[in-house]
């Protein structure tokens, strides 16, 4: 359970939300989408100085050790924005694998780092764990440890301080953690999202560190978290471009009234208000199940992975038509919007899997 | 003074609550102990009384001035010891109505008669006045001190049984079409009206139309003032979407999660569960139920912790998607079975029905294009469509058999 009272929660969120709203608009995000990252830098270490980069470390490692339900509020408010920061996989994910394996000196290390804002992790390989999932991964563990072979679709991976790398299968998953100073290529890959920087990681027996003490249930725990971070990260985006959307529909006059007075636009709205309140619910009821250990977490985190990829989606894709023509530019946000959420279809899972996941906890539940 | 304090902790009201219950109510019998069978309108007189019926109004008004939270408690208490009457003031659309609408003599005179017997039927939708309901034509015209009252109603439900009829009848035709409606309580039980059940596409019947001829009703049974009655009445539908919204929260909680769903069984039948697209769809239609679910509960605590009503709207539009497409995923299910019928074929009898009962969700209280309507305006914000007949006379407001005439 969280160590975070609701009250202590609102406010933290209404400092989140105060800080994106003045240091992260758009005229930020896509000054960050020239950089290398994809990102300023020194919004991910005015988060850490915020305290919520460490916002589910434990207080051993110097986090604040909040729970599923507080690092769906920091990525829902985080995907209102579009800042293409790694925090799933560096502030969820991987704190939840590292601190439920064998914790070692260097675990303890790369911890501090992520609370500091000074070490950001990737995830790449052929395994559920992987945010995209890379059929095609070569990926092997050599006899004296070392790792090689070929990974495409790590996102973060050109300029993250640790990959955590992992192959094998999901029954039998294993994980490796390689600091960038232990030497591999980087191949940037192109993104059709401008934010968003995957990269190919080309590894000759590089030395790395294997994960340890991790139990089946645990590489799933971290994989689930991801999933309830996500879910609540597209339910916050799909709601920002939905308000930008009901703003426009108020203010754009066409046959001299307001086009949102038109019933043709006026039910797209309010089926999508149906998608956006669903989606917010649905992550909203994930992050709870996984905070409170309920036995079904499983199939809400299902429930959520596919209803909120879909409502984003659909929300987004939505944006783009209400608005017109004034949306079929670049200088327009919605494409922004809209790139994002195809970027995030397939990740962690894409909607059918999850669908199907989730009819597979109903008929286990029976 | 009553025995119930308004500022008793929720623990001692409960206590309280139970141990008049303890007094009044032999909860093993159903029945009230001073009498040898139930008899509804002695016991609800009793439960009136105590100020019990209808908790969350004033002490002056039948009431204990309770919040909702309180209510709450009272409520859990008379279901602990299995008794009823209590939670008018959330479910008795009649009384609820006069209560907020009507005058203090109306009051005086039908709130205690409303609260402890009499029945309550609608009398809003007319065959030419569905989805524009203020476009009604019913006439009501003064007669010394009573009205006479002309006109057809449809889609009533409980009329044969019901005492008395919430009455939406138009007094100005001059006036534009919401501001020359009046609201009254009707009496049911008169010659002049005539009740016609409809043969409904399920087969059922419980539905009917109205034929009202010379009908009368006395004016001091007017809820609310003259030509106001669209405002009153505004105030009895929010509360019987309310209530519609609470009913399929509570019905649909315990299918989604105590038992398998009857779809999932039904694919397990007609081995169609190996099925890839049907197994998406199925896991689509069950998602769909449990989102409304949680959408439901977020809506409970929106309301009562922001007061906030947004979220409520929501759950009648989703329910229509749920319905269909359930019934959809059945038919296919079935494949050509769903074309018979009949007590032979129980399977197709129950997915035909299902089929044509999931419009009586998407059309009835309003339909899925008129509650878009409201959620993208009440909720939205987004502006009216431009309205022709606003500010216009309604006797020449066009209809679809050219201008109306007063007759």
């Amino acid at each position: 359970m969280s160590t975070i009272q609701e009250s202590e929660r609102e406010e933290i969120r209404e400092a989140l939300v105060r800080f994106l709203r003045a240091e992260a608009g758009e005229e930020r995000l896509r000054e960050g989408m020239q950089r290398d990252r994809g990102y300023d830098e020194a919004l991910w270490r005015q988060l850490a100085d915020m305290g919520l980069l460490g916002i589910t470390v434990s207080e051993a490692y110097g986090g604040i050790g909040g729970s599923t339900i507080d690092a769906a509020m920091v990525a829902e408010e985080l995907g209102r924005s579009l800042l293409p920061v790694p925090f799933i996989e560096t502030c969820v994910m991987v704190p939840s694998l590292l601190e439920s394996g064998d914790i070692t000196e260097e675990t303890q290390d790369i911890l501090s780092a992520i609370v500091r804002g000074t070490a950001t992790i990737a995830i790449g390989g052929n395994t559920a764990l992987a945010p995209y999932r890379d059929p095609d991964s070569t990926l092997k563990l050599n006899s004296d440890g070392s790792v090689s072979g070929e990974v495409s679709l790590v996102m973060h991976g050109a300029h993250a301080d640790f990959l955590l790398l992992t192959f094998g299968s999901d029954a039998q998953t294993r994980c490796v953690l390689v600091s960038s100073d232990s030497g591999y290529d980087v191949d940037k890959q192109t993104a059709n999202d401008p934010a968003l920087r995957p990269a190919t990681i080309k590894l000759n027996n590089t030395p790395c560190t294997a994960l340890t003490g991790l139990r089946k249930d645990d590489l799933e725990r971290a994989r689930l978290r991801g999933v309830a971070a996500l879910s609540a990260l597209q339910a916050g985006a799909a709601r920002a471009i939905f308000e930008l959307t009901i703003d426009y529909l108020k203010t754009r006059y066409q046959f001299g009234r307001p086009i949102g007075s038109f019933q043709a636009l006026k039910h797209i709205a309010a089926d999508l208000f149906l998608e956006v309140e669903s989606a917010t619910s649905a992550a909203h009821a994930a992050a709870n199940a996984l905070a409170s250990a309920d036995p079904l977490a499983a199939k809400s985190v299902a429930l959520a992975g596919f209803i909120c990829n879909d409502a984003f989606r659909d929300v987004s894709a939505q944006a783009i038509q209400l608005h017109g023509g004034i949306a079929y530019t670049r200088e327009h946000v919605a494409h922004l919007y809209w790139r994002r959420a195809r970027a995030t279809l397939s990740m962690l899972g894409d909607s059918n899997t999850h669908r199907e996941a989730y009819l597979n906890t109903w008929e286990a539940a029976a | 003074m009553s025995q119930f304090d308004s500022d008793a902790s929720p623990e001692a009201l409960r206590v309280a609550v139970l141990s008049w219950l303890d007094t009044h109510w032999d909860s093993e019998n159903r029945r009230p102990l001073t009498e040898p069978t139930y008899d509804r309108r002695h016991w609800r007189q009793q439960v009136l009384e105590a100020g019990l019926a209808v908790p969350s109004w004033p002490p002056e008004w039948f009431g204990l001035g309770m919040t909702s939270a309180q209510c709450k408690v009272i409520e859990k208490a008379f279901a602990e010891r299995n008794a009823p009457g209590t939670g008018l003031d959330r479910y008795h659309l009649g009384a609820i109505t006069v209560f907020k609408a009507g005058s203090d003599a109306l009051k005086r005179e039908m709130l205690p008669e409303l609260l402890t017997g009499p029945i309550c039927c609608l009398l809003y939708s007319e065959p030419n006045a569905g989805s524009d309901l203020a476009g009604i034509r019913t006439r009501a015209e003064r007669d010394g001190e009573q009205y006479i009252i002309n006109g057809q109603k449809v889609w009533t439900s409980n009329a044969r049984e019901a005492d008395y009829g919430m009455l939406l009848a138009r007094t100005d035709w001059d006036a534009p079409k919401h501001r020359g409606i009046t609201f009254f309580l009707f009496p049911m039980k008169q010659p002049g009206v005539e009740i016609r059940p409809i043969n409904q596409i399920t087969g059922e019947s419980e539905f009917n139309e109205i034929f009202i001829e010379n009908a009368v009703v006395p004016e001091r049974f007017m809820i609310g003032n003259l030509n106001e009655g669209w405002g009153s009445f505004q105030t009895a539908i929010a509360y019987e979407r309310l209530i519609m919204g609470q009913g399929i929260t509570g019905r649909r909680r315990n299918s989604a999660t105590r038992s398998r769903p009857p779809l999932l069984e039904l694919a397990e039948k007609t081995h169609k569960l190996n099925d890839s697209v049907i197994r998406q769809r199925l896991a689509q239609a069950l998602a769909y139920r449990e989102v409304n679910n949680l959408n439901n509960e977020r809506a409970m605590t929106e309301m009562m912790t922001k007061g906030s009503m947004s979220l409520m709207s929501l759950s009648k539009l989703a329910m229509s998607r749920i319905q269909h497409d359930e019934a959809a995923i059945a038919t296919d299910l079935l494949g050509p079975e769903a074309l018979l019928d009949g007590p032979d074929n129980s399977d197709a009898a129950n997915t035909n029905f299902d089929a044509a009962k999931a419009y009586m969700n998407s059309i009835g209280g309003g339909t899925d294009q008129i509650q878009r309507n409201i959620i993208a305006e009440k909720v939205l914000g987004l502006p009216k469509e431009h309205e022709p007949d606003k500010g216009i006379a309604f006797r020449e407001v066009k209809s679809g058999a050219g201008p109306r005439t007063a007759g």
